[in-house]
């Protein structure tokens, strides 16, 4: 017997309290009051020494209870023999379902031998079944049913998930705590070496867990895959849209390979790669000839390995018509139209076309057709004009400000609301110009920008910045983008012009990216690549998109999402590959190509030292040296024991005391009522 | 009937006339109504006529049965003045329920009021007392006595302690006439002290009751424990065991009743004892029978 917090026995320090309650305090007690003393004789020795001899039982029950409490939390166990509870010992079968047993007959074979350890087990032994994806999943409860756990075992159905064996050892963990016995794990997989994590010590087993490998194959198969495809997720001119497909060879020798890109079904290319051997290919395709609307693309490839369902990599397309931007300009501006102009031109796949517009001539402009609006060093606008500007941008719209010298001798900016604190003309001071000093890298605008650091500014304006946030400072400070929300829409305003005379920054690299990312931002229109990967997700929302209606269609063409999901769920996770269909919480329609990761596509197993040594047991070279030093190590070594804590039994006989003490206390200390 | 009658009930009712009025009723209509009972006026024996009395006590109709002439003598034509005596020190304040022994002894008191004013047309009066006298009311039989002796009753406040000499010193002056003293105490005092003090009432001719009123715990207390008990009189302070009170105090207690019964029985007084928690109408009733025998 032994105790796990000796340290707690210094509150036996208590027990010298009841006895100074019993044996030392005097007696007080609260005086009444009496008629008339004239009969009484005082007693006051016979009454302490009566109190005593009355109260002893009481003393005993509370020093016995104060004693049992400083014993429980001591925590006192015994040791018992380790053999008394193997008889909990629990088998888990863990099958691996992931991307790569699709290849061959893994997942046959993992199941076939899962189902044969299964019948080897002893007949009251308990067993569980796990699949292992991405992540682990218990396909039965812990039963000794062994028609219930065959059945688990043959509803584990391949995935597109990426396997991983971290996540089997973080997952064990998790799982040891709630069983009380040993674990005998019995694992099934391909042993892919990519499963590995990047740390070996992640795999590391609680000591009740005792592993036993079940490889479903020895060695590494060759595998072609379609790593990756690089497409555009919009198209306005499909001349210009490129598709640039990886082709990669794990463990294969130089071969030729032909790549196809599939639109809706139907091939609309070919091209031969070589691929080297153990190496990679690109293959580009320079039109992407697909109708208006959403298309269901892919690469693919020709092969005959193990593995066919890598073979291809799908991806969506979306086709639209260039959208219209107006730019507004003093009819004495003939420079800031072309540059800017010329950017979007150059940039931004064809998607914007631009219409140039006077100032005053913008009474008569229809704003709804536009993706958004550029007001180019126009100091006022007129007044019906600007409140229907000011309309269109509260319902969603763009607007982009350029604060030329005209603006500058206004004292308000125009939409924007800011006033004007005063015009810089840095070509007057020391170094004729600045530059850009501090850029805010998350802005979309200047995102794919490098900081805009040769950009030389001769000019700016002042603006009072409150209310709105500020992505570009210059080197004094002076705020150089900044970007306000009115309403539903946003208004970006550059403190200096677009013209090439208050700044070099039309005619600096930097320009292009800065228009079409602009661009992007202010029309909303921006769409990433139509491909994701296994085990994403997806969001379906924003936070103030609550309580709309969000659809979601699989690629085997169901819904997964519940009506409750459907209208709460903010993210979704992607967990098949195939396209999936989209219908998002603010109306529009979307279409998903969703790919496994490519790197379940390396079949290359893990090395035998490496398996031996996480299931804790030698290779076969050194399997009977290893036997013999470990039967020689258990005769030798003393019995396993087992601690076992007593805790709860003392806390039993606590509670039992206690009550007793209460009983015991009343009796002798109680209030009773007079009769 | 009876149950208005416990003292506990009697001390919920505020209302002292009520309450004698209620309590006296209640024992005159246990004894059947009895016509020829009270303090005076009582109906003695006949005396044959000598020369010299005066013809208007002879009973004429006893001469006209039997042509000879007796005179009617009546008893106690004295009592017909009742003073009450009620001790107001600080000990009867004690209870051990909800009846503290000054109440009861002013439901004694209002009783015997009520009985004497409403039904015998007598005079009555009241002193209060402790260790001086705090109140005197003439006795009298104006309209209106009743109320100012139940005032008085009321307005009768524990305090101070019992001290006998110094009151009854005063009480000879206001005693002149001959009648029936009653005194409401515990008489927490030796017997011969308070007999002795009590004494030379009887000598004036006064008829003398004397009411030991006690609390049923006073008698036989109960502790659970060893306590302290605080004289109520004095603030002395004395730890005092179970053992004693269970075992030693109600021999002691019934001592000192028992000599003071007999003291007050040698000097001519009247001795009852009064529990708190006896019902009143029974207590009183039980008392005037036992006198009514006595006479």
């Amino acid at each position: 017997m032994g105790f796990l917090a000796p340290w707690f026995f210094a509150g036996a320090a208590a027990l010298a309290v009841p006895l100074y309650l019993h044996l030392l305090r005097r007696h007080t007690s609260t005086p009444q009051p009496f008629s008339s003393l004239m009969f009484f004789e005082p007693r006051t020795q016979s009454s302490i020494r009566h109190r005593r001899l009355r109260y002893l039982l009481l003393l005993a029950l509370r020093l016995a209870l104060l004693a049992l409490l400083v014993f429980a939390f001591a925590n006192p166990f015994i040791n018992r023999p380790a053999a008394s509870v193997s008889a909990n010992k629990l088998m888990a079968l863990v099958v691996d379902n992931s991307f790569s047993m699709r290849a061959g007959s893994r997942l046959a074979d993992a199941k076939r031998e899962a189902l044969s350890v299964l019948a080897s087990r002893g007949p009251a032994e308990r067993a569980q079944i796990f699949a292992l994806g991405s992540d682990l999943e218990a396909m039965s409860q812990q039963t000794d049913d062994s028609q219930a756990l065959h059945a688990a075992i043959e509803a584990i159905r391949p995935t597109d998930s990426r396997g991983n064996f971290g996540e089997l050892a973080r997952g064990l963990r998790s799982f040891s705590n709630s069983v009380s016995g040993p674990i005998d794990l019995h694992f099934f997989s391909d042993m892919q070496k990519s499963d590995m994590p990047a740390n070996f010590a992640d795999l590391a087993l609680p000591a009740k867990v005792s592993l036993t490998l079940h490889p479903v194959v020895t060695s590494s198969v060759p595998n072609w895959a379609v790593e990756s495809v690089d497409a555009p997720g919009q198209v306005w001119d499909v001349k210009k849209a490129r598709v640039q497909a990886v082709i990669a060879g794990y463990q294969t020798p130089a071969a030729t390979r032909t790549a196809s890109l599939v639109v809706n079904g139907k091939v609309i290319a070919t091209q031969k790669v070589q691929v080297p051997a153990n190496g990679r290919a690109i293959a580009v395709f320079n039109a992407l000839n697909v109708p208006y609307g959403f298309s269901r693309c892919a690469v693919r490839i020709d092969s005959t390995d193990a593995l066919p369902s890598d073979d291809i990599s799908y991806f969506a397309v979306e086709r639209s018509d260039p959208q219209q931007v107006l730019f507004l300009h003093e009819a004495s501006d003939g420079r800031s139209p072309i540059y800017f102009g010329d950017a979007l031109a150059a940039s931004a796949e064809s998607a914007f076309t631009t219409e140039s517009v006077a100032a005053g001539q913008a009474a008569s402009v229809q704003l709804s057709k536009y993706a958004f609006v550029v007001i180019s060093d126009v100091p006022s606008l007129p007044s019906s004009f600007e409140n229907e500007l000011a309309r269109y941008v509260r319902g969603g719209g763009g607007v982009l400000i350029a604060a030329g010298t005209n603006i500058g001798r206004a004292s308000r900016i125009p939409l924007f609301g800011a006033n004007i604190l005063n015009a810089q003309y840095y070509s007057n001071g020391p170094g004729g110009y600045l530059t850009v000093g501090d850029t805010d890298p998350s802005h979309p605008s200047i995102a794919k920008a490098d900081r805009w650091s040769d950009v030389k500014f001769y000019y700016a304006v002042r603006v009072d910045e409150s209310g709105s946030q500020v992505a570009a400072r210059l080197t004094d400070g002076t705020p150089l983008l900044l970007d306000k929300q009115i309403g539903e829409g946003r208004v970006l305003l550059l403190a200096s012009g677009l013209d090439n005379l208050t700044n070099d920054f039309p005619l600096h690299p930097d320009f292009v990216p800065f228009v079409e990312q602009t661009a992007f931002y202010l029309s909303g229109s921006e769409r990433p690549g139509g491909s994701r990967v296994v085990g994403s997700y997806l969001q379906l929302r924003t936070a103030k998109e609550r309580a709309v209606s969000v659809e979601v269609v699989d690629p085997e063409g169901r819904r997964p999402l519940s009506l409750q999901e459907a209208t709460t769920a903010q993210t979704y996770q992607l967990n098949e590959a195939g396209f999936y269909e989209l219908r998002l919480a603010n109306g529009r329609q979307d279409v998903v190509g969703v790919n496994a990761d490519r790197r379940e596509s390396d079949l290359a197993v893990m090395s035998p030292d490496a398996l031996s040594l996480w299931a804790g047991k030698p290779n076969d070279a050194n399997a009977e040296t290893w036997e013999q030093s470990r039967a020689a190590a258990s005769a030798s070594a003393p019995q396993k024991l087992s601690q076992q804590s007593l805790w709860w039994y003392v806390m039993l006989l606590v509670l039992l005391t206690a009550v007793v003490e209460s009983w015991v206390a009343d009796l002798h200390l109680g209030v009773r009522r007079e009769e | 009937m009876q149950r208005f009658l416990d003292p506990a009930v009697l001390a919920r009712i505020s209302n002292l006339d009520l309450i004698a009025k209620t309590v006296v009723d209640g024992f005159v209509a246990g004894l059947h109504r009895s016509p020829d009972f009270g303090f005076s006026q009582e109906f003695a024996e006949y005396r044959a006529y000598s020369p010299g009395d005066d013809l208007r006590h002879v009973d004429w109709n006893v001469f006209a049965r039997t042509e000879r002439a007796y005179l009617k003598r009546y008893r106690g034509e004295t009592n017909s003045l009742l003073t009450v005596l009620l001790d107001a020190s600080s000990s009867m304040n004690y209870s051990s329920h909800s009846v503290t022994k000054i109440d009861y002894a002013r439901f004694v008191a209002a009783s015997l009021f009520y009985l004497a004013i409403q039904n015998q047309r007598d005079a009555a009066g009241l002193i209060v007392f402790d260790d001086e006298v705090r109140s005197y009311i003439r006795p009298s039989t104006r309209f209106g006595q009743l109320h100012r002796l139940l005032a008085g009753l009321e307005h009768a406040e524990p305090r101070a302690r019992t001290d006998y000499a110094k009151p009854l010193d005063h009480f000879q002056q206001f005693l002149r006439r001959r009648g029936m003293v009653v005194i409401l105490s515990d008489f927490f005092e030796p017997p011969a002290n308070v007999v002795r003090t009590i004494e030379p009432l009887r000598f004036h001719g006064n008829e003398v009751v004397l009411f030991h009123i006690l609390d049923p715990r006073e008698m036989e207390p109960k502790l659970g424990e060893p306590v302290i008990l605080v004289d109520s009189e004095t603030s002395e302070r004395m730890e005092v065991t179970p053992e004693y009170a269970h075992a030693e105090y109600p021999h002691k207690i019934a001592a000192h009743i028992e000599e003071l019964r007999t003291r007050a029985r040698s000097a001519g007084m009247d001795y009852f004892l009064l529990r708190t928690d006896r019902p009143l109408d029974g207590a009183l009733a039980e008392y005037l029978t036992i006198r009514q025998e006595r006479n």
